[in-house]
């Protein structure tokens, strides 16, 4: 790949900004800029050489706006929802019709600045030039009606781009909100999509959030999730984003009062040569916490999929209760998957768990199922759909699990 | 229906049936008795052709040679193995697992396939026949199914899927009192002049409920006696050292 010509300049052309925040923006571009992306060689990145992904697919990059206007958008009909339209990142505009418009806050996002330094490139480079996310705050007391879709589209005029937004959400006290993140990718060129999310759970408030795509994609995609949890606060990730070039999510998540919960699964079916890699850092800073993790990967041809995934312990943290497992289906030799998980526990009483496995599918139930007149074909779908089941079975409305498993399967079939 | 003439059946080298002739007419029940590893199982996996073996000798079914049919085709052709150990089948619904498997079977028979209505309702009767709970059937393929549910569960599919020939891998061993009764009534109400049996077990005490035509003893990969119902009865007694 040519060099990646990013001009500090680009910084003064983000509108009103404080002097504090320029300096933080130039400061990350520079730490970019020290490190480039970043390579197999950070510990981070040992499963995801992110910098050779980029050279060998692009020539060149840059990090000139695309648009952010779109002529026609087509809304699902599977279900009554709210929406959020997102064009390449840009908030375009949103629709609360069911819901109480007093209670919810909906803006673009402009200072959603956490001025920490973080040592992941791809959160600098984001931290200087990200502009135009949105900025969603649900207020007290108030569960929404119906499911809210962000619809995160992306155009034709990605070619070649990297796109840096920042979202935040906030769940306010005894509140819940319920969000699927549908990508809707209209590009067929190779682009980069570098999200930072910033979310806040109050005490007593839910979010539950559904990754999913509606189909394959060149887009390059990182997101950064950074997520505070309160008392009694309940964090619900559920991740079926597969059919994309590259994704890596990195989830932070920080159970930072008494009982709260985070759920982190994830059902892929990964072919040809997509690669995604789900990375966690689950920090239990206060006691009676809950986390729990189920990564379920179905890997074929030349695919790749990777689980990093950290559980911290601080020694306040008793009567920590956390899971992790891990668990690939492998369909083809050149398929691969790799998988770390990482304990670090300083209190004394605590549960915690973690497992990984792989392997192919067992013979011996694929024969069960044929001796039943089912093609081998077919009985191994059956199996493959049984594999990642668990992670679907978890969402409860029945029109969004039916619209899930479609997509799910339409993913199974093709393969 | 079947013909089996001098089958020799081995894997990974090692020869397990080791010159099997029988041959099982429509209608007949036919029991095969025999002390632990003479290759009663490995008979049952070869007649549904589980991968892995090397087979040589005769294996005709209604006059055709099963050698180079695959196992699902075996199936649509109306061979049904219940299993000496029904796997357990994570995440796949039993009800949409036999719905599939109904309506391949009735596709390669050129008959309409059932649609979700029509088959609950084919599952309702069938499932009330046998007095097994249908509950059973929205839980997952037989998972955390007791050894008895697993069994009964067998027995219901041969019920739903109505094969021509069906072989029972030992269906009764692990079973209650109640749970054999189950499985016996099973079979017994699916007899008729154009279905077929063959009975894999250990003991006589399912050929009290079941009554075969035939007996058969397996012993070191062969047939070394046939006789009629009594000779379960017989072998009971004195076990199948004397028959050495």
């Amino acid at each position: 790949m040519q060099h990646l010509e990013i001009n500090s300049n680009q910084i003064d052309k983000i509108k009103e900004i404080s002097k504090e925040e320029k300096k933080f923006r130039i400061k990350n571009l520079e730490l970019f800029k020290a490190s480039g992306f970043p390579n197999k060689r950070i510990e981070d990145w040992k499963f995801s050489d992110f910098k050779n992904i980029i050279d060998s697919n692009f020539e060149k990059l840059d990090t000139k706006k695309a648009s952010s206007d779109i002529n026609k958008i087509e809304l699902l009909e599977d279900f009554e929802h709210n929406n959020i339209i997102l064009v390449n990142g840009n908030l375009y505009s949103s629709n609360f019709d069911y819901e109480e418009k007093n209670k919810i806050k909906i803006s673009v996002c402009d200072t959603n600045i956490d001025y920490k330094i973080n040592k992941n490139p791809l959160v600098c480079l984001n931290n200087a030039l990200a502009e135009n996310g949105y900025s969603l705050e649900i207020a007290k007391n108030y569960k929404l009606k119906k499911v809210l879709i962000i619809y995160n589209f992306f155009t034709e005029d990605t070619k070649n781009k990297i796109l840096n937004n920042k979202n935040k959400i906030k769940v306010s006290e005894n509140s819940e909100l319920h969000v699927i993140e549908f990508t809707i990718n209209k590009s067929r060129s190779k682009f980069i999509n570098n999200v930072y999310e910033n979310i806040v759970l109050e005490k007593n408030s839910k979010f539950k959030n559904i990754f999913i795509q509606n189909e394959k994609s060149n887009g390059f995609f990182h997101k950064f999730l950074k997520s505070k949890l309160s008392t009694n606060s309940d964090f619900t990730n559920l991740i079926f984003s597969s059919g994309l070039r590259f994704n890596k999510l990195d989830i932070e998540c920080d159970l930072i009062e008494e009982n709260s919960t985070c759920n982190i699964l994830s059902a892929l079916f990964l072919k040809k040569n997509e690669h995604q890699e789900i990375k966690t850092l689950i920090n239990h800073l206060a006691p009676n916490c809950k986390s729990n993790q189920k990564v379920k990967n179905v890997l074929s041809s030349e695919s790749k999929g990777v689980y990093q995934g950290k559980i911290y312990v601080k020694d306040i943290a008793q009567k920590t209760d956390a899971y992790q497992l891990s668990k690939a289906l492998l369909l083809d030799d050149n398929a691969e998957f790799n998988s770390k998980p990482e304990l670090e526990i300083y209190a004394d009483d605590v549960k915690c768990s973690h497992g990984s496995s792989s392997g192919n599918i067992d013979q011996d139930s694929l024969y069960y199922l044929m001796t039943r007149g089912l093609s081998q074909t077919d009985a191994s779908k059956l199996l493959i759909k049984g594999f990642l089941n668990d992670v679907v079975e978890f969402i409860k409305s029945p029109s969004i699990r039916k619209f899930i498993e479609t997509k799910l399967e339409k993913q199974i079939n093709g393969h | 229906m079947l013909e089996i003439k001098n089958l020799k059946a081995s894997i990974n080298n090692k020869l397990i049936l080791k010159g099997l002739t029988l041959s099982i007419k429509p209608g007949e029940l036919h029991a095969i008795m025999g002390p632990n590893g003479s290759g009663k199982s490995t008979l049952a996996n070869v007649l549904s052709g589980k991968k892995g073996y090397e087979v040589s000798g005769e294996l005709n079914f209604k006059g055709e040679n099963l050698k180079k049919v695959p196992v699902e085709e075996r199936a649509k052709k109306g061979i049904f193995l219940a299993f000496q150990y029904p796997l357990e089948i994570p995440g796949v619904n039993t009800n949409n697992f036999l719905k599939t498997s109904l309506n391949s079977l009735r596709k390669s028979k050129g008959e309409k396939e059932l649609d979700s209505l029509e088959f609950l309702r084919l599952v309702k009767e069938k499932s009330s026949e046998l007095g097994i709970d249908e509950k059973m059937l929205s839980r997952q393929l037989n998972v955390g199914f007791s050894g008895g549910e697993k069994k009964k569960n067998e027995i219901l599919q041969m019920k739903i899927l109505e094969p021509k020939f069906t072989i029972l891998d030992e269906t009764d061993s692990g079973l209650d009192i109640d749970a054999l009764k189950i499985i016996a009534k099973g079979v017994n109400s699916s007899r008729s002049k154009n279905k077929s049996f063959l009975v894999i077990t250990h003991y006589q005490r399912l050929l009290d409920y079941i009554k075969p035509d035939f007996v058969h003893v397996l012993s070191d990969g062969k047939i070394i006696k046939t006789g009629c119902g009594d000779l379960a009865e017989e072998l009971e007694k004195t076990g199948y050292k004397k028959l050495n």
